[in-house]
């Protein structure tokens, strides 16, 4: 009997060390964080309070940093993604894409993120037919509040494999696509990211494959189907533009010479359709979509804190003088939308608006 | 002691499961004897080269890997081709990391006998052939192979909470093929990665490596983006130890295959979180070293011998 109970206490200390050593090497492994780790935003407070409303995606959803606190918008996901929020100046509305799996929409929302209405309909419904739908993005509203500006994958020949975005430009009030503005190289990717300029001109970034690279050109169109003045060279590979209020700065993220792996965030004077020389604000990062605050103290981007590849979001105070402050880091934790730029509204709160 | 090692072994199960099925695969280099012409010309090689090199490098020293990715969906049934190869020199003593990406489409002898795009070779034999038709034609030795299908890469890529890559350009695609998100691997579905800094899971940056149709460069443009997502992944390595390696096998499983054991893997993992990217060079075969041709009513691409191969004996010791 004394020899079972020894035996028995003798297993049970053996399996109890085997599953010790078992969950020691399991206590070992590295948590890497997925999607799931994130926090939503609105169960977190930024590090800094910034001026105006931003309006930014994370996860399929748009949230409104105001006043020091997220709000999620709340957005069905079963129309798809909500992604790159564009406020529309002299209102509480935004203009946000939405995309599903083979196309991709542009609805105008309050600031309570209730659908005013569908701008787009590039949805096909014959399964067959993919190359039927269409996509849309990178929304910018005209100063005017009314003119809309986006990269839309058309002109496109059905019976080619080339789909590259053109720049396009029409109205909240009228017509969406009533212009083509851009000639875009074919199988390239096209013209995306563009930014409305004083007096009708618009900004954006001009892919082009060539001696094997493909890269990106910063461009003003100065009328539709124009040629467009290049502003940077195919060596700094710059895109993203993003003009100061005042229209005298140019923040860009740029790629040359990175190898690929990584960015820059420059900022340049922009003087008479002429850039001047770039500094690099912030060198060797994941820097991404810069967005300039409304009264120009500064700029926010986004940017990974860590290995972990989780975007937050960055401040730089004063990014339009000659000593900009360092980059702060305003989130933690959250995991923005790198693709999805954010958009700045002036306006500091937002009331409950009704439609 | 036997308990601890019991409950180790537990823990190392998946690995080891792996390790016996997916690593330590040998290199049949007997492929290598059944095209005359590839055989003359590796004897010539031969006899130009005094001592011949080990069939592995030592440990330490230099190695050269050969990586192999196929679409292998429902639509192959089980028959095969690499879309992807490229060619890796790794010196673990400096640090420094070669890729050459081999077109898809280069057309040349196989090991296993007569001529076609390079990507029959696995389709002829396996690894094993595809490592004979390098050698052979690129006079060059490989110690190991890895070789990875598209799930596989898809769940690798998950298993490391995903990778950070910076899109070189919107690289859409309407002809896109769904072969595992739906029920028809014949079907199209549309891809449309937006330009710039992005982080990915597996299936993302599969379409971001996977997709062609719409990039002027097409298998180039393509190679590009492969070595893109090597490097990031290689970036993910950092966050990686031994005790992570039963998730990434299990992840993997059905999926991988490679020479190298499990501890030879393991070992891989140091080097490739130290290594610099200032240290990584990279070779994409494009004009000059190739140029377009049709043969047999396909459209290929014809090896220009006389830039390919002293470009590559730079970085790949010639045999």
């Amino acid at each position: 009997m004394r020899r079972a109970i020894t035996v028995i206490l003798l297993l049970a200390l053996m399996g109890g060390f085997g599953f010790g050593v078992n969950r020691l090497i399991a206590s070992r492994k590295h948590k890497i964080p997925t999607e799931a780790s994130v926090f939503i935003p609105t169960a977190t407070r930024p590090k800094i309070v910034l001026p105006g409303t931003l309006y930014l995606a994370q996860n399929g959803d748009i949230y409104r940093l105001s006043d020091g606190y997220f709000t999620d918008l709340h957005l069905s996901a079963a129309l798809g993604l909500w992604m790159q929020p564009a406020y529309v100046p002299n209102s509480q509305d935004i203009v946000a894409v939405v995309r599903a799996a083979e196309y991709s929409n542009l609805y105008l929302l309050n600031s309570q993120g209730s659908i005013i209405r569908r701008l787009s309909n590039n949805a096909n419904v014959h399964l067959d037919t993919v190359y039927l739908n269409h996509w849309m993005f990178y929304p910018r509203m005209g100063a005017d509040g009314n003119t809309i500006y986006f990269s839309y994958d058309q002109p496109k020949d059905s019976t080619q494999y080339a789909v590259d975005f053109s720049v396009w430009s029409g109205t909240l009030n009228g017509k969406l696509a009533a212009k083509l503005l851009s000639n875009s190289n074919p199988f390239t990717g096209g013209d995306v990211e563009p930014t409305p300029m004083a007096g009708g001109a618009v900004m954006y970034s001009k892919y082009a494959i060539s001696g094997g690279n493909a890269y990106s050109e910063i461009v003003i169109q100065p009328k539709p189907l124009a040629r467009p003045t290049v502003l940077t060279t195919a060596a700094q590979d710059c895109g993203q533009p993003a003009l100061s209020p005042d229209g005298t700065r140019l923040a860009m993220i740029c790629i040359g010479g990175t190898g690929l792996q990584s960015t820059r965030l420059e900022v340049a004077t922009l003087t008479a359709g002429k850039l001047g020389v770039p500094q690099t604000v912030v060198n060797n990062c994941l820097c991404a979509s810069p967005v300039w605050a409304p009264d120009g103290s500064g700029l926010v981007y986004y940017n990974t804190a860590d290995a972990t590849g989780h975007f937050e979001l960055w401040w730089i105070k004063g990014a339009l003088t000659a000593a900009p402050s360092p980059p702060l880091q305003v989130t933690t934790n959250l995991d923005f939308t790198a693709t999805s730029p954010p958009s700045w509204s002036p306006l500091s709160s937002v009331p409950v608006m009704s439609r | 002691m036997l308990s601890g090692a019991i409950g180790a072994v537990a823990y190392f199960m998946p690995a080891i499961v792996t390790a016996f099925q997916d690593t330590g695969h040998a290199i049949d280099r007997n492929l290598a004897t059944s095209n005359p012409s590839a055989t003359a010309s590796a004897a010539a090689s031969a006899s130009a080269s005094a001592t011949p090199p080990p069939a592995v490098a030592p440990p330490g020293q230099p190695f050269t890997v050969l990586l192999l990715g196929s679409d292998n969906d429902a639509k192959f049934g089980g028959t095969v081709l690499t879309q992807s190869m490229i060619l890796a020199r790794v010196n673990p003593t400096t640090r420094q990391v070669v890729m050459e990406s081999i077109p898809r489409d280069l057309w040349l002898p196989l090991s296993s006998g007569g001529s076609a795009k390079i990507d029959a070779a696995y389709l002829h034999g396996g690894a094993s052939a595809s490592v004979a038709t390098v050698e052979e034609d690129f006079h060059i030795h490989i110690d190991h192979y890895a070789w990875i299908g598209l799930l596989g890469l898809v769940n690798l890529i998950n298993q490391v909470g995903g990778i950070d890559v910076v899109a070189t350009n919107p690289v859409m695609d309407d002809f896109y093929p769904a072969d595992l998100t739906g029920k028809n691997p014949y079907a199209y579905e549309r891809v449309a990665v937006l330009p710039g800094p992005q982080h990915m899971d597996g299936m993302q940056a599969l379409m971001y490596v996977r997709s062609r149709h719409g990039d002027l460069r097409s298998d180039f443009g393509r190679s590009q983006r492969q070595q893109q997502v090597l490097l990031a992944l290689r970036a993910k390595a950092k966050l990686l130890g031994i005790a992570d390696l039963p998730d990434i096998a299990t992840a993997m499983a059905n999926d991988f295959s490679t020479d190298m054991s499990i501890s030879e893997i393991a070992s891989l993992l140091p080097i490739a979180s130290s290594v610099q990217l200032q240290n990584v060079h990279q070779v994409i075969l494009a004009s000059p070293y190739t140029y377009t041709g049709h043969i047999a009513n396909e459209d290929v691409l014809l090896p220009n011998w006389n830039f390919i191969l002293p470009e590559t004996h730079q970085y790949f010791p010639a045999v």
